[in-house]
């Protein structure tokens, strides 16, 4: 008898042909369901060839599956595989949650290792049987086609094998921090996108109470969150080829055509790593499961250490979540400016997190009665809140005032003035001082600009407004973005100093002019135009060769000083040729299929010599055309200061700047 | 043999066994018994390997329970809810129990299939709670197992079917030497199977002894006193006392020699010693630990 269980026991220890079987056959409409879903996609895209009679075309581009299988794998596999993988984790750690079926698995003669290992398997193959059936299926009619690319294949293939082990070892944890089968999935979506949601909720919850702070989402720890993680960065790069295609048919013998010369998938080294970090999540699981005391079936959180951190988290969530929601209802709309009113905002997050902290107290007793001796519990969640609110209020971290030096930042994204401009350290180090010089000055004048903000009667003031949005991409990859609405005054921009000056002199630069028409900057390459005339109502597209005339055009009325002056009052555009000049740039980009897009509109005005006469050279326009929008419309430029008036709309009234309102206008009389 | 020393075994702070101690001799019918609540379930579960225990020794044979796959490929085990895959049927639990038992015995599984009578092709959850009980006998003893411990095995079951189960497993008993542990509430039918007897209270054996030492230690005396007596002298060390008419039944910790020698020197018109049963004894022991002793009929 010892020599046969000692036998068994090294034969039996880490896999069970027994369990596996049983769990394959016990759960077969699961996988069988899956694959059949499946299946259908192949055999629809089969019939479809059949239908259109490309089965056995001859000379089909074997790079076009290979595109589709990178799409899926991409965009597809990872949505698909996160939502399959908890149904297979679900259903093979289901005997952990019931006191009976931890018993029978708990009690029968095989080690803790050998049901991981078995089970595991039997959840990876659960998984990895639709997607063997689909592929199958997918080669076959790939193969119908004579396009069976084995580069891609293989490709494809170890990524579904990547993401499926990262995804069920990701569910296996899951299933192991918990007791109940219900919390499982709420657990497994909270560890897959707690990163971002809580970027989303701080982002949201920092930007009604520091001062610049722009965007609801820094993606700073998109990582975090896999699948949007792998959707976002791991992406199909396409390599086309101009070809002839012969055809008698055609007066030219044949037409020119774009063929798929290559397919790549740009970071599909992020499978491989998300496919290590599976293996380390799997390992964490296991040990969880050594530790795991069988009593915990039904327990919300079975792992001891854990519970007051799913209390305090949940806590914590539900403040900063419910908080927010609590303001909006009850206290926004007597929020006076811009910003949280950090006592009412205080008063909703201690009401959220407390309710937060009893509804885990509630799930982790399993009880409703939990109220007894929770005071400190209680307290520590108002005092959390409180640090937090008082962190944010008085900016603690100086996140307002934060401007990186130039050493720091590898690239700076700047709109203002109604254009956007890139900067690169060691470029344009002289311009890229005078933008942080601005950034600074507009810090160091908060409390001025947010006292403005809350007057909002700036244009009945005769002052102007712009947009200050700028971002620093650091060297590590991580942005600092800030975007402010700033007020202009005509009495702050002649003192030197203030951010209207600064922002005045950087504008308004020969540089910036330069820089707005990507003058001497090679990244940019002018590929289009497009010109549209009022007074013929027509529309009028430029190609390169135009555009590229008409941007050196511009270029030297921008040095004689005729182009490029920003007015930041308004003062309208009746003086302006009746027309609409844009010019479209492409540059190099790191994302998407590395070329992006730029646009700029030039307003032609009366003493654009060199642009007009461009235009005129190019056939485009003729002195006809060159009309103002005072001698086109002149019913609505009646006036010097008050050049356009929409007789629809309300004007406000200013006694100081009293003007004839044409009839119909209505006036409105500001407090 | 199945010794457990001092375990200790906590849910939330409480202690479901609190130092317990039993030792189950080889070859042996161990009956544990205690009231519900005293921690019979959590002791099985521990020599099962289903719990850890927090503190002392759990072994069967020599060897510690706890991940041992090879000693536990010895031990079968009916718990008092025996858990089956929702669809399967007897055979498919079979297959499943011969996979992980390499003892496991087709002719003694097609033996049994004969004294069960269960079609082994419908499904277990068909099949009413009696006939589950009996499958789970048929399969458990199907893995011939070395050492057998059930908890509360007969609930549910018929009497002639409690009788025929009792004789399988004391067949086991006699021609392989399988230890067997069992836990019950049906006293009078561990009385009738078991040699050795354990009891149980918050978390701790009370007392393990043989069933005879168990009986020898403790008497049970019907009295008639003399005229004029009607209350039973209060020098007499006596657990419990209830009266009849003139016939006083007494419950006393000795032995029937020794408590007849006490009552003679009162001159009784009538002692007759009558032997308890284990009910008695379990109730007049854990009476003894505050256990509520109540004049119930049993």
């Amino acid at each position: 008898m010892n020599w046969e269980v000692r036998t068994m026991r090294s034969k039996t220890s880490f896999f069970n042909g027994t369990l596996f079987r049983k769990n394959l056959t016990r759960f077969w409409p699961l996988w069988g369901g899956a694959s059949f879903l499946g299946s259908l996609f192949p055999l629809a895209m089969l019939l479809q060839l059949m239908r259109y009679g490309e089965i056995s075309a001859v000379g089909r581009n074997p790079m076009e599956f290979t595109e589709a299988y990178y799409i899926i794998l991409s965009q597809v596999v990872p949505i698909v595989s996160l939502l399959y993988a908890i149904l297979c984790a679900m259903v093979v750690w289901s005997y952990l949650y019931n006191a009976r079926s931890v018993g029978l698995m708990h009690a029968l003669p095989i080690r803790r290792e050998g049901l991981f290992i078995t089970n595991f398997l039997s959840g990876m193959a659960m998984q990895l049987i639709p997607y063997a059936v689909v592929g199958t299926l997918c080669v076959l009619v790939s193969l119908a086609c004579g396009c069976l690319e084995p580069v891609g294949l293989l490709v494809t293939i170890l990524g579904v094998l990547g993401e499926s082990l990262f995804y069920f070892s990701s569910a296996t944890l899951a299933a192991f921090v918990t007791g109940n089968i219900f919390a499982l999935p709420a657990f497994y979506f909270l560890l897959h996108f707690l990163a971002v949601l809580l970027d989303w909720l701080v982002s949201t919850f920092a930007t009604g109470f520091l001062f610049g702070l722009s965007g609801s989402y820094s993606g700073a720890v998109e990582w975090l969150s896999p699948t949007v993680y792998l959707i976002n960065q791991v992406d199909v790069d396409r390599t086309y080829e101009e070809v002839f295609v012969r055809d008698a048919g055609s007066v030219y013998g044949g037409y020119t055509d774009s063929v798929l010369s290559a397919v790549r998938l740009e970071n599909v080294w992020l499978i491989g790593v998300y496919a290590l970090a599976g293996v380390v999540l799997l390992a964490l699981a296991y040990a969880l499961y050594r530790r795991r005391r069988s009593e915990s079936a039904g327990d919300v959180v079975a792992v001891m250490w854990m519970k007051p951190v799913f209390r305090f988290g949940l806590a914590g969530l539900a403040a900063l979540l419910g908080g927010q929601l609590l303001y909006t209802l009850f206290w926004e709309q007597f929020q006076s400016g811009w910003y949280y009113g950090t006592l009412p905002m205080l008063v909703c997050m201690i009401v959220a997190g407390v309710i937060g902290y009893y509804i885990a107290s509630m799930l982790l007793a399993k009880a409703l009665r939990v109220f007894r001796g929770s005071w400190k519990g209680v307290a520590l969640v108002a005092v959390g809140c409180a640090v937090l609110c008082g962190v944010l209020h008085f900016d603690v971290l100086g996140v307002s005032a934060r401007v990186p030096e130039i050493s720091e930042v590898r690239q700076v994204s700047l709109y203002t003035a109604d254009n956007s401009y890139e900067f690169y350290p060691g470029e344009e180090d002289e311009l890229l001082e005078q933008v942080r010089q601005v950034h600074q000055a507009i810090a160091a004048d908060a409390d001025y600009i947010i006292q403005e903000q809350n007057t909002c009667n700036w244009y009945s003031r005769g002052m102007g407004t712009t947009s200050f949005h700028v971002t620093y991409t650091l060297s590590n990859g991580l942005t600092v973005s800030r975007n402010y609405l700033l007020p202009m005054a005509r009495d702050r921009m002649a003192q030197e100093g203030t951010y209207d000056h600064l922002l005045d002199q950087l504008v308004n630069s020969d540089a910036m002019k330069a820089k707005r028409i990507h003058v001497n900057d090679s990244r940019y390459t002018v590929n289009s135009g497009y010109l549209y005339l009022d007074k013929r109502n027509e529309s009028l597209d430029l190609n390169s060769r135009e555009a590229a005339a008409v941007l050196e055009a511009v270029g030297r009325d921008a040095a004689a000083g005729t182009w490029g002056t920003y007015d930041w009052f308004g003062s309208g555009n009746g003086g302006d040729y009746a027309m609409n000049l844009e010019l479209r740039f492409t540059y190099p980009s790191e994302y998407g299929d590395g070329i992006a897009y730029d646009g700029i509109t030039i307003t032609v005005r009366p003493g654009m010599d060199s642009t007009v006469s461009c235009l005129k050279d190019l056939g485009l326009i003729t002195d006809e055309d060159l009309v103002t929008y005072g001698e086109l419309n002149p019913e609505n430029y009646n006036d010097a200061e008050l050049e356009w008036v929409d007789p629809e709309a309300y004007v406000f009234y200013d006694p100081e700047r009293a003007v004839d309102l044409p009839a119909g206008a209505a006036a409105v009389t500001v407090g | 043999m199945i010794e457990v020393k001092d375990a200790v075994k906590k849910f939330d702070g409480f202690a479901a066994l609190d130092g317990a101690s039993l030792s189950v001799p080889a070859g042996s019918v161990y009956g544990l018994v205690g009231p519900n609540g005293a921690g019979k379930s959590t002791v099985i579960r521990c020599l099962t390997g289903i719990y850890r225990q927090d503190g002392g020794t759990v072994r069967i044979g020599g060897e510690d329970v706890w991940e041992n796959a090879g000693l536990k490929a010895r031990v079968a085990a009916i718990p008092d809810d025996w858990y089956y895959f929702l669809q399967a049927t007897v055979r498919d639990m079979m297959r499943f129990y011969r996979g992980f038992y390499p003892s496991f015995s087709m002719e003694r599984y097609e033996k049994l299939k004969e004294v069960f009578n269960i079609d082994e092709k419908k499904t277990i959850r068909r099949l009413s709670k009696g006939m589950q009980k009996q499958v789970a006998f048929w399969l458990a003893l199907s893995c011939m197992p070395d050492y057998l411990i059930l908890d509360e095995p007969v609930d549910g079951l018929d009497p002639v079917m409690r009788r025929q189960v009792w004789s399988l497993v004391m067949g086991d008993v006699a021609q392989r030497g399988t230890t067997v542990l069992v836990s019950s509430h049906n006293l009078r039918e561990l009385e009738d199977v078991c040699d050795h007897v354990g009891i149980m209270d918050h978390g701790k054996v009370l007392l393990e002894r043989s069933l005879a030492q168990l009986q020898d230690n403790m008497v049970k005396l019907q009295v008639v006193f003399q005229d004029g007596v009607t209350e039973v002298p209060a020098e007499l060390p006596v657990l419990h006392a209830s009266r009849t008419g003139r016939i006083h039944t007494l419950i006393m910790r000795m032995n029937a020699e020794e408590a007849t020698a006490k009552l003679s020197t009162y001159s009784p018109l009538l002692v007759d010693a009558v032997p308890l049963t284990l009910e008695e004894i379990f109730i007049y022991e854990l009476g003894g630990a505050d256990y509520a002793v109540k004049d119930i009929v049993l």
